[in-house]
């Protein structure tokens, strides 16, 4: 069963419109990643998923009803880490204990917030006490996050929960994030550019671009500015010289998006005739990464300044002898590129 | 220069031999600014609060009115609390001119813009995150507002210091709505002004030292409140 249904939301801030979502269901239970630069809508999203704002046109169903900012059917369900770790000026033992304070459940609260405090790896007789100006980011990271895990959420929002914390306290972060959905099955939904999140723990990643939802899996964004060139392209120029060449927009979209699925790894070459329709781009495999599911590696691929990410088989990656610092040639077809 | 010197003497004096007139003063001094500060407090918090939270039409234009008020004189609330407060005045059944509790209301009109412009510009301050970080965390309104009010206890606390100092000191509320009735309603300020204007340099300082550790009194006590809270 879907935990929620979003039904074509329209989100404006003043007049400006911030986010823009058709249908889509998240299934109670899974874990979902949003993905794409900052600005992109991801916080945004999150705050209507939490709850915490309405959205403007449209409506989430939560377990199949409607549900709006402070209702009972979401206030005690769902929770949000936002992104800079906030902590009320208090111990940290008041500060996990404060949703359970609020709710009237003090029923053995000493031992369920040490257990907490476990959960994210921090020892409760060193910092039960400490008050929270005593405590590093990465420390209040994990104060915040055990303040949501100790409520045992149905649903459990992060808002780039590792983008400020050094590797030791993103790890044990990601860990304690999992564990809630292992024990309690805890649907979670995480706004991260940490491709380990992404696509070693998400069932599914959602890409957002300038507050809509586009569906080009790991697409590469590719910004201006572009010039007119040959056969009614625009162009647009890379740092290194190299060329990439689109097809005119639309009006008033300005983000043109390289969909992975539709390019082509080979090595120079060895690379086969190309199509008359077909551009090639040089790079070099900047880094491996096997799926979770060991039959999928994403080989992300520096072409300048760009950084493009292609899913392949793990078989395929063996055939080409792919490894970081090796060169290789990308095709594409300039007439598949979208705007955005 | 004699007299400083011989003020500093003659307010240990005093103080050691628990002399009635000066104690009748700090009673009335403190009896008059703790009545002024907790009513202060009591309005000025609220609607401090309302004032920095909310974002509603008018919010500046009440801002700068209440900015504003930070500068009032005391002769002039003295002088429109008394029109009030006498037996001709719309409030002179009450009874309130010439007595501690009628020099209280004109102490509170003093402190209560500074109650709350402080409490409104410490709730500005709060971090937008707090709001976001009380709601995913189950807290309905009521509960957000009240754990905001105890988040900004620092910045009510440095208020109530500011407002404490203001009424304990003032004297021209004191002179024109208590009258300076010996035994009655003779505060501190209102004596030294009356010692000095007979001349009595001695008595004037003396006085005013024991106000200065009456101030440094209530700044103790509030700084030992800031350091448990």
């Amino acid at each position: 069963m879907a935990m929620y249904q979003i039904r074509d939301i329209d989100h404006f801030y003043g007049d400006t419109q911030v986010l823009s979502v058709e249908d889509i269901a998240i299934p109670s239970g899974s874990i979902t990643g949003l993905a794409g630069p900052n600005g992109s809508g991801k916080s945004t999203f999150l705050k209507l998923l939490g709850f915490m704002e309405e959205p403007t046109y449209g409506e989430i169903l939560f377990n199949g009803k409607k549900a709006l900012p402070f209702s009972d059917k979401v206030r005690f369900k769902v929770t949000l880490l936002t992104q800079a770790p906030f902590l009320l000026h208090r111990s940290v033992f008041d500060n996990v204990s404060y949703g359970l304070k609020i709710r009237g459940d003090t029923r053995d609260i000493k031992n369920r917030v040490h257990e907490s405090l476990e959960q994210v790896g921090l020892s409760p007789d060193s910092f039960a006490r400490r008050r929270w100006s005593a405590l590093s980011g990465g420390e209040a990271q994990r104060v915040a996050l055990a303040a949501r895990l100790v409520l045992k959420p149905e649903v459990l929002l992060l808002d780039e929960p590792t983008a400020s914390v050094d590797a030791h306290s993103a790890r044990l972060i990601r860990e304690a994030s999992l564990r809630a959905r292992e024990e309690w099955g805890t649907t979670i939904v995480v706004a991260t550019h940490d491709w380990q999140w992404l696509y070693e723990t998400c069932d599914s990643v959602l890409h957002m671009l300038y507050g809509r939802i586009f569906n080009a899996g790991l697409g590469c964004a590719v910004y201006g500015p572009w010039r007119i060139g040959q056969r009614n392209l625009l162009q647009k120029e890379l740092e290194d010289g190299q060329l990439l060449e689109a097809p005119k927009p639309e009006e008033e979209k300005q983000v043109a998006v390289l969909d992975p699925s539709r390019l082509k790894i080979t090595l120079p070459g060895k690379d086969p005739l190309l199509k008359w329709n077909t551009n090639m781009l040089n790079g070099i495999v900047s880094r491996l990464f096997l799926e979770k599911n060991d039959e999928m590696v994403q080989v992300a691929i520096k072409v300048a300044e760009l950084v493009i990410t292609i899913r392949m088989l793990s078989e395929k990656v063996e055939v080409l002898k792919l490894y970081p610092g090796r060169e290789v040639c990308i095709s594409y077809n300039p007439q598949e590129i979208e705007w955005y | 220069m004699d007299f400083i010197q011989e003020g500093f003497i003659q307010a240990i004096t005093l103080l050691i031999n628990r002399d009635p007139a000066t104690f009748s003063s700090i009673s009335a001094t403190l009896r008059a600014s703790g009545l002024a500060l907790a009513a202060s407090l009591l309005l000025g918090i609220p609607l401090g609060y309302l004032l920095g939270y909310f974002d509603f039409r008018l919010k500046k234009q009440i801002r700068t009115i209440v900015d504003t008020l930070l500068a009032l004189p005391t002769v002039l609330i003295g002088l429109v609390l008394y029109a009030f407060l006498t037996r001709k005045g719309p409030l002179g059944e009450a009874g309130l001119l010439f007595s501690i509790p009628g020099i209280a209301i004109g102490q509170a009109i003093l402190s209560l813009p500074i109650i709350i412009s402080l409490t409104a510009t410490a709730v500005e301050a709060v971090d937008r995150n707090l709001h976001l970080t009380l709601m995913s965390l189950g807290a309905n309104r009521r509960q957000i507002a009240m754990s905001t009010l105890w988040e900004v206890r620092l910045g009510i606390l440095a208020a109530a210091v500011t407002g404490a100092g203001r009424v304990l000191t003032e004297v021209g509320i004191s002179l024109m709505v208590g009258g300076n009735i010996k035994w009655h309603t003779r505060t501190i300020t209102t004596a030294i002004a009356l010692e000095t204007s007979k001349g009595e340099f001695g008595t004037g300082i003396a006085l005013g030292l024991v106000l200065l550790l009456i101030a440094l009194t209530v700044n103790i006590t509030l700084a030992g409140l800031r350091r448990r809270v």
